[in-house]
Formats: C-alpha cells, sequence, structure tokens
C-alpha cells in the first residue's frame, strides 16, 4: 500500500503525500458506506469488499482482456454498479428490516467476493497499470504523475459527492431519506429509488477508489480487510450520520497510520492496533465521535 | 419410591421434552452425539463434534451478551482468546493442569469483561461495537509485541492434553458444553436475564424503574466473558496450539454468522447454528478452493428466506403459541395442551 | 411539613443557549395532589427529567426529605421513593406487558417493600390490575394501545410504590372517557391503601397536564412554568383567574 519513492527524501513529505493519498482512499469508502448507511439504513459491510471487486474488474479489462483505459473505466464502472444495485436490490433490501442479518450478509458477500477472487486469480500480489508515468517537481519534492492523478481524482470526488448532496437538486430528496425515511416517503419521494441511487453512488466512489488509488499499491483478493476495519472506524469515529465527520476521520486514521510506517518501521504491525487505540480514546472522551449531533444525551 | 421417581421424572420429561417437537428434536440430537464414539472411531468426525462443542459454547455465550442484552459487541474473541492465552501460558510456563488453568483462563476473561464493559457504560449502539471490535485488535497488537512470551505470529504450542484417550476428549468436551449452554440457558430464564431484555429495549427506562444498570450492564458482560472464556481455554487444550488466529477478527465476526444463522434471544439457536455450520465448512474441505464461497453461498441462502435464523424458523414452523395462554403446541393439535383453548383456527405466530 | 418532603431550588439547566429550566424553586407536600402546567416547550419535561436524574442539572438544590437528589442516578433517586412514567410512553416492545411491570418489581426499592410477596408476578399483576390492562399482561407490550400504554406507565411506576409520583402528561392521546377514569384511578391511588397485594401510603403527586380542566378537577395546587421560568403558584381557583396565566397560554389581547 505505501510505496517509498525515490525522490522524495523529506520524511515528512512522505507522511504527508501518502497520508492524503490513502486518506483519500479511506474517505472514499467511508463516504460511500455512510451514504448506504444514511439513506437505505443498510450497514453494508460488503463495501470494502466491491472496492476490492472493482480493482480486480479493472485488472481483468485491462490486463487481461487488453482494454484501453478509458474503454476499461467505463465497462467497470457500469458492470460495477450493475452488481452493486443487483446485490442490493435481490439480497440486501429484502431483510432490510433485520439489522443483524444484513450485517451478516454483507460480510459473508465480501468474503464470498474474496474466494470468488481467490479462485479466478489465487492470493499473489498483482499491480494494476499505472495511468501516468513520469513524476512531477513540486518545490524541491519530486512526486510521481500517479501520485497526483490519484490525489486529485479524490479530491475531484470528493467534492463531486458534496456538491450532489448539498448543491444540486438530486441531493434534497437524499438528504430527506437519510433524515426520516416514512416522512419522506409521505411527501411523496419514491424512497427505494433513492436507495438505489444511493446504492449506485456509493459502488461508483469504490470504484473511483479503486481505479485511482489501487495502481499505487498492489492487489489481492484479501486488499478489502483492513480497509474494512478502518471504514467502520472511520464512519464512527466521525460521528454517524455525518459525512464530513468520516471523511475527517478517515484522514485522521491514514495519517496516524502513516506516520507510524514512516516514523517507525518496525512497529508497521501495529497500524491496526494504533488506529484502535486512538479511536477508543476519542469515544471516551466524545463517546458521540468528532461531529456527531450534539445532543444532551439521557444519561 | 424408586419407581415414583421414575414415574416423576417420566412425566416431567413428556410433558416438557416430548410435548415439543423442537425439544425432542434437541434432545435427540444430544443424545446421539452422546452414542457416536459407540458407533464410530472415524478420528475426525469425533475431532469436528468436539470443536464444534466448543465453539457451541462460545457461541452462546455471545448470545447471551448480544441478542439478551443488546450489547452488540464486534470484538467477542476478546474473551475467547484472552482465556486460551491465558491457559496456554500458565500451562507452558508454570506447569498448572489443566483443571487449574481452564477456570483461570475463564477468570481472565471475566476481568476482559469488565474491562469491555468500561466502554459500554459511556456509549452505545453503534458507537460500542466499534469500540469492542477495538479490544481484540489492540490486544493483538500487544501479543504480537512480546513474541518472546507470546510466541508471536507462531503462537504457543505443545499445551497438556484434557484427557489421556480421544474418547475421554470427547466426552469431557461434550459433557462440558452441556452443562455450560444449560447454565446459560438457566441465567438465560432467570429473573436477571428480565433485567438484560429490558436494557436492550430501553435502558432509560430501566433505570427509571428503580434499577442499577450499570451493575447489571457488568454482569452480563461478566457472565458473558466467564463462559466465553470457558470456551477459550477448552480450545486450548484440545487444540494444544494457541496463536493470534484465536483473537481474529475473523474469530469474532464467525461467531455473528453462527449466531444469528441460529437465531438470537434462544441461546440453543447459536449451538445449533454451529452445530450446523462448523461440520458443513469442514467437510467442504475436500473442495477446498470452492469451501469457502459454497459455504457463504449457503448463509445467503438461508438468511435471505429466513431472516430471523434457523432455530425459530423451524420452531415457527413446527409449533403453535396458544393465544390465550402463551404456551406453545406441536403445530398439529386443534387445542392447547395447557388450557384446551383452540387453536386450530388460529394463524402461526410469527 | 412541605419543607422536609421535595424542595426544589433555584434549579437551572441550559441546553446550548437555550434556558430550559431558569431558577426554578417550589415545593411539594407529602400529601399533596401538584399540577404542573405551561405551555408547550416551557420545560415542564425537563424539569421532571432534572428531578429524577435522567437529565445533569446545571445549578440548584433538589431536597428529597432532606437529602439533595441532584447528582445521583436514575435508581438511586427511585430507590429514595420517587418515580416517573414517560410523555411519550417507552414500553419494553418485545416483553410481555406483565414483564414491563416485573422490571419495577426487582427494583431493589420494591423487593424491599414487598418482602412477603415472594412472587414478584403477582405483584406485578396486581398493578396490571389497579391501571386495569391485567387482561393484557401475557400480550407483547408493542400491541397495545395508545391509552393501555399510558395505563402500562403507571403500572409501571406504581409497581414501585413511590412516596412521590411524577407523571408526565398522563391523559395525553385518552378519549374523555378514559381521561375521567385515569382521573378518578389517581385520586384513588392518592388516598392510599392496598391494592391487591401492592400496598399505597398514597404518594404525593406532580402532573403535568395540557387537558387542564381535568387536572384542575383533581389537584390541589397547581404551579405554572415559562420560558423555563416559574410564573405562578396557587390553588386552582387562583390560577384560572391569574390574568399573567391566562396571557401566557393565550397570549395577550392586543388593545
Amino acid at each position: 500500500m505505501i510505496v517509498l519513492q525515490k525522490g522524495v527524501r523529506k520524511l515528512w513529505e512522505l507522511i504527508l503525500i501518502n497520508g492524503l493519498i490513502i486518506g483519500g482512499q479511506y474517505a472514499l469508502l467511508a463516504l460511500g458506506f455512510s451514504l448506504i448507511l444514511g439513506v437505505a439504513r443498510v450497514l453494508n459491510l460488503a463495501h470494502p469488499a466491491f472496492y476490492m471487486l472493482s480493482a480486480f474488474t479493472i485488472y481483468t479489462f485491462s490486463q487481461v482482456l487488453d482494454f484501453n483505459l478509458t474503454v476499461t473505466y467505463i465497462l467497470s464502472l457500469v458492470f460495477m454498479i450493475g452488481l452493486g444495485v443487483v446485490i442490493y436490490q435481490v439480497i440486501l433490501a429484502p431483510v432490510r428490516a433485520q439489522t443483524s442479518t444484513v450485517l451478516i450478509l454483507g460480510l459473508v458477500l465480501g468474503i464470498a467476493a474474496q474466494e470468488l477472487m481467490l479462485i479466478f486469480y489465487g492470493g499473489q500480489f498483482r499491480s494494476l497499470t499505472r495511468l501516468a508515468s513520469g513524476t512531477m517537481q513540486l518545490g524541491d519534492a519530486v512526486i510521481s504523475n500517479q501520485h497526483i492523478l490519484a490525489l486529485s481524482a479524490v479530491m475531484l470526488s470528493l467534492l463531486g459527492v458534496w456538491f450532489l448532496l448539498f448543491k444540486s437538486r438530486f441531493g434534497i430528496p437524499i438528504r430527506a431519506v437519510a433524515q426520516d425515511r416514512e416522512v419522506a416517503n409521505l411527501m411523496g419521494i419514491p424512497e427505494s429509488r433513492i436507495a438505489i441511487l444511493t446504492m449506485a453512488v456509493s459502488v461508483a466512489l469504490a470504484v473511483i477508489a479503486a481505479a485511482m488509488v489501487a495502481p499505487i499499491g498492489v492487489i489481492d483478493p484479501l486488499m478489502w480487510l483492513h480497509p474494512l476495519v478502518i471504514v467502520l472506524t472511520a464512519v464512527i469515529l466521525g460521528g454517524l450520520g455525518s459525512i464530513k465527520g468520516s471523511i475527517m476521520a478517515a484522514f485522521i486514521l491514514a495519517f496516524v497510520e502513516v506516520s507510524l510506517v514512516f516514523l517507525a518501521p518496525g512497529a508497521a504491525f501495529l497500524r491496526g492496533a494504533v488506529s484502535m487505540f486512538v479511536m477508543l480514546t476519542v469515544l471516551m472522551f466524545k463517546p458521540e465521535g468528532l461531529y456527531g449531533v450534539f445532543m444532551e444525551g439521557e444519561r | 419410591m424408586f419407581a415414583y421417581l421414575a414415574r416423576k421424572i417420566w412425566r416431567d420429561f413428556q410433558g416438557e421434552i416430548l410435548a415439543l417437537p423442537t425439544r425432542t428434536i434437541l434432545f435427540a440430537a444430544a443424545v446421539a452425539l452422546l452414542l457416536l464414539p459407540l458407533v464410530t472411531d472415524d478420528a475426525y468426525l469425533l475431532r469436528i463434534v468436539a470443536t464444534a462443542s466448543i465453539f457451541a459454547v462460545y457461541a452462546a455465550s455471545w448470545d447471551l451478551l448480544v441478542g439478551f442484552s443488546g450489547q452488540t459487541t464486534l470484538g467477542h474473541s476478546l474473551f475467547f482468546g484472552i482465556a486460551a492465552y491465558t491457559a496456554a501460558l500458565l500451562n507452558l510456563r508454570f506447569g498448572l493442569p489443566a483443571f487449574l488453568t481452564i477456570p483461570a483462563g475463564a477468570l481472565a476473561a471475566v476481568l476482559a469483561g469488565l474491562l469491555l464493559s468500561l466502554p459500554a457504560l459511556r456509549v452505545r449502539g453503534p458507537y460500542f461495537s466499534l469500540a469492542s471490535l477495538a479490544m481484540p485488535i489492540i490486544l493483538m497488537g500487544l501479543i504480537f509485541s512480546f513474541p518472546g512470551l507470546t510466541g508471536g505470529e507462531m503462537g504457543l504450542s505443545g499445551i497438556s492434553r484434557l484427557a489421556g484417550t480421544r474418547t475421554g476428549e470427547y466426552y469431557f468436551l461434550l459433557i462440558s458444553m452441556f452443562v455450560l449452554t444449560l447454565l446459560m440457558w438457566k441465567i438465560a430464564t432467570s429473573r436477571t436475564a428480565l433485567i438484560f431484555h429490558a436494557i436492550r429495549e430501553d435502558e432509560i427506562v430501566v433505570r427509571v424503574s428503580g434499577i442499577n444498570t450499570t451493575y447489571y450492564k457488568i454482569l452480563v458482560f461478566c457472565c458473558s466473558g466467564f463462559f466465553a472464556g470457558m470456551a477459550g481455554s477448552l480450545y486450548a487444550h484440545f487444540l494444544r496450539v494457541v496463536g493470534p488466529s484465536t483473537l481474529d477478527i475473523m474469530m469474532s465476526l464467525q461467531v455473528i454468522i453462527w449466531g444469528i444463522f441460529g437465531g438470537v434471544v434462544t441461546i440453543y439457536g447459536p449451538v445449533v447454528g454451529v452445530f450446523i455450520l462448523y461440520p458443513l465448512l469442514e467437510y467442504l474441505r475436500i473442495i477446498p478452493d470452492w469451501r469457502m464461497l459454497i459455504f457463504a453461498g449457503i448463509v445467503v441462502v438461508t438468511l435471505r428466506f429466513m431472516p430471523e435464523g434457523i432455530s425459530n424458523k423451524f420452531q415457527d414452523l413446527l409449533e403453535r403459541q396458544c393465544p390465550r395462554c402463551k404456551e406453545r403446541n406441536i403445530f398439529m393439535r386443534k387445542e392447547c395442551r395447557i388450557c384446551c383453548t383452540d387453536i386450530g383456527t388460529c394463524s402461526r405466530v410469527g | 411539613m412541605a419543607e422536609d418532603f421535595l424542595q426544589v431550588e433555584r434549579l437551572c439547566k441550559r441546553f446550548g443557549g437555550l434556558h430550559a429550566v431558569r431558577d426554578v424553586s417550589f415545593s411539594v407536600g407529602r400529601h399533596e395532589m401538584v399540577g404542573l402546567i405551561g405551555p408547550n416547550g416551557a420545560g415542564k419535561t425537563t424539569l421532571v427529567r432534572l428531578l429524577l436524574g435522567i437529565l445533569r442539572a446545571d445549578s440548584g438544590r433538589v431536597l428529597f426529605r432532606g437529602q439533595n437528589l441532584l447528582g445521583k442516578k436514575p435508581w438511586e433517586i427511585v430507590s429514595q421513593g420517587l418515580a416517573l412514567t414517560f410523555q411519550n410512553a417507552r414500553p419494553f416492545a418485545r416483553l410481555p406487558v406483565i414483564a414491563n411491570v416485573m422490571v419495577s418489581c426487582l427494583s431493589p426499592r420494591a423487593s424491599k417493600r414487598g418482602e412477603w410477596v415472594k412472587k414478584i408476578e403477582s405483584r406485578a399483576m396486581d398493578a396490571l390490575e389497579f391501571a386495569g390492562i391485567a387482561d393484557m399482561a401475557r400480550e407483547p407490550a408493542s400491541c397495545l394501545s395508545q391509552g393501555d400504554l399510558k395505563r402500562l406507565e403507571v403500572a409501571r411506576a406504581i409497581a414501585c410504590e413511590p412516596d412521590l409520583l411524577i407523571l408526565d402528561e398522563p391523559f395525553g392521546g385518552l378519549s374523555p372517557t378514559e381521561t375521567g377514569l385515569m382521573a378518578k384511578s389517581l385520586r384513588r391511588l392518592h388516598k392510599g391503601g392496598r391494592f391487591g397485594r401492592l400496598h399505597s401510603e398514597g404518594p404525593a403527586m406532580i402532573i403535568i397536564e395540557h387537558k387542564l380542566s381535568e387536572l384542575m378537577k383533581i389537584v390541589d395546587r397547581v404551579i405554572v412554568i415559562n420560558f423555563g421560568e416559574l410564573l405562578a403558584v396557587g390553588t386552582p381557583e387562583e390560577i384560572v383567574a391569574n390574568p399573567q396565566v391566562i396571557e401566557a397560554y393565550i397570549g395577550k389581547e392586543v388593545d
């Protein structure tokens, strides 16, 4: 995941760049996850698996079937959104009322996807073709174009979702459903269609994360497990229902992780534990998360 | 005297177990498991059943915490792992025998329950779920940090056996399972469990009813920790190897799969879930590549069509609740076996 | 006498910038039935939640029999002898009705006071009997109607055998006939006596209510609050005639 780059020498630059990119990747996944959680009340644990599947779809189209990159991305986007919507409609939506069942189904679907990829591609690490080659001079730092591209794509998609939700006509019904499903239904908002739309957006975010960030590192069928933990953590740490919060938390967790890896390479295996510790500490002092809706709790 | 006692026991047996098909099935299954070593000496099969009975205790303890009290934890492996490591370390480093290390492991898990109840008193709902997810991951970090003591990635091996023979171990585990699950079932049907139920439904109201919820929450964490810990230390002594996999996130998630597949808030539901799913997963080893995929497929299809879990589904199919006295009856009966109300025309209770 | 039962002194609570309760002081006697009224959003529910310790007060004192209640946990306060019914009924939806009441019976206070009744089921049943929903005892609480839920709340509260019962809109959602019945059983409870195996010494009551005509018939004294502040205290007759109260409820006449 984290790639040391030649040319960038200063430690803080490494931490900054990698933190931003990994944070962006986590933020995209956390955003998709919290969107579908907020709108359809579906705790979709399979969401990071969509990210993994997207990476493998892109791999299949571009390296196995040898399509060019544009075609690959369009095809993967269409395929993954279709898959996501079908899974949502056929498997998750009918049992939506039972939260615990949804939880398990999501998890098991993720495992199924992982196993399927293991059967088709085996467990070895693979890498996606980079979108851009070469490097760029920024001040006295040298950054590869792929990193720049990933960073800008991540930021653009975050901005795009923000625009879609808060500045466009489509955002109003989505936010309405997230606030109160029954009332939104009574107001004539086709709630089920909104949920499908949200599912499509959230899968699309996973595809973007896979397309832009995955080429930096390696892909393998188990690559969804660590993001799963991080995404769950970020959504809670940021405060349930707060999109701003989960994005912030994703970046915080990414920076914690990246700093640990660069500052104490020997303790890199502790990255999960340290992220968890950070979350636990925050929750003990701020039980509603960073940006959770502040409510005078009953105690 | 003896004849009287025998008749009484038979009558109770008839009234409590034979009257209800689901209980009859459970009883028959238990008897079958007890007789299994007499019929076969297939070591693989016996080993699977023995492991399944350990996991059954583990899954039932999860139900006690999550199903009954609504403290949805994603880190149940904390109890299992901490007990397994404690038992293994005491056994290997201090040479304590199994009958001491098993309670010691359970005790360690009770302490872990105390620790886990701290965030539970502070944060609720999904926030707690995540806080609980953090605990085993942090503990795993600690275990990796002291490889000298804990064996690091490789874990600890060479733990002493539970009993001299395979059959001995089998019976030891099976009977422990029966005793522990019956204990849990007793707890789950007691007065105290009523408060656990109520805490799940609305904690604030329980407080305003004059009940010290802090005490009961800590209590349920310790109870659940104790039983999961028993399972963990039995596991250490049965497999004779303890590795980080006992604390793994998959260990926590697996128990949720078993529990929900079997049906929550029943105690016996998760046990049934384990005894169906664990052997299934083991026997799927004949097609190793497709094993997890088929397993996942079966779980998805089952839960898609019976989201309330398999044991609840079968109970609704085979039994009907009397609308008047709420006792359960076999589905063929036209009138309630307790109060003789006509139930032939009522619909099943869903 | 009034001084040593319940005494609330300069109680304050803020939610962010909003003063939900500001400097409220009043007292309740041991055998009083007090109405607590005020327009919507006046802070009535917040006030009683402060008394029960569900919310933490910012400042002030609540003395109950000379002991300060502030800072104590709700269950400690209930053990002292207070009880509360919730405005929007909050049953344990998936538990049977009787189990809802049995939870109260399991509290330390209830089990200490009714030691001679071994079976808490029968005590719970008596509470349900008193509230008038004994026939629903074994149904899950989720199938109760709004009126029955209100009765369940009352049954739950009296199962603790309180000395001071606080009722948050006990008539809310009830039909006129049901309101009359409920008012009657509250009076009966206030008089005290034996209800099956439950023993009542006649709790003092604080009743929050919007149906003023019903309320005025049963209470001895009325406390009016508006915008979190105490507006008036007096007998029902005085309150009905108080121009400030009329203004708060109906608004000022424009000259």
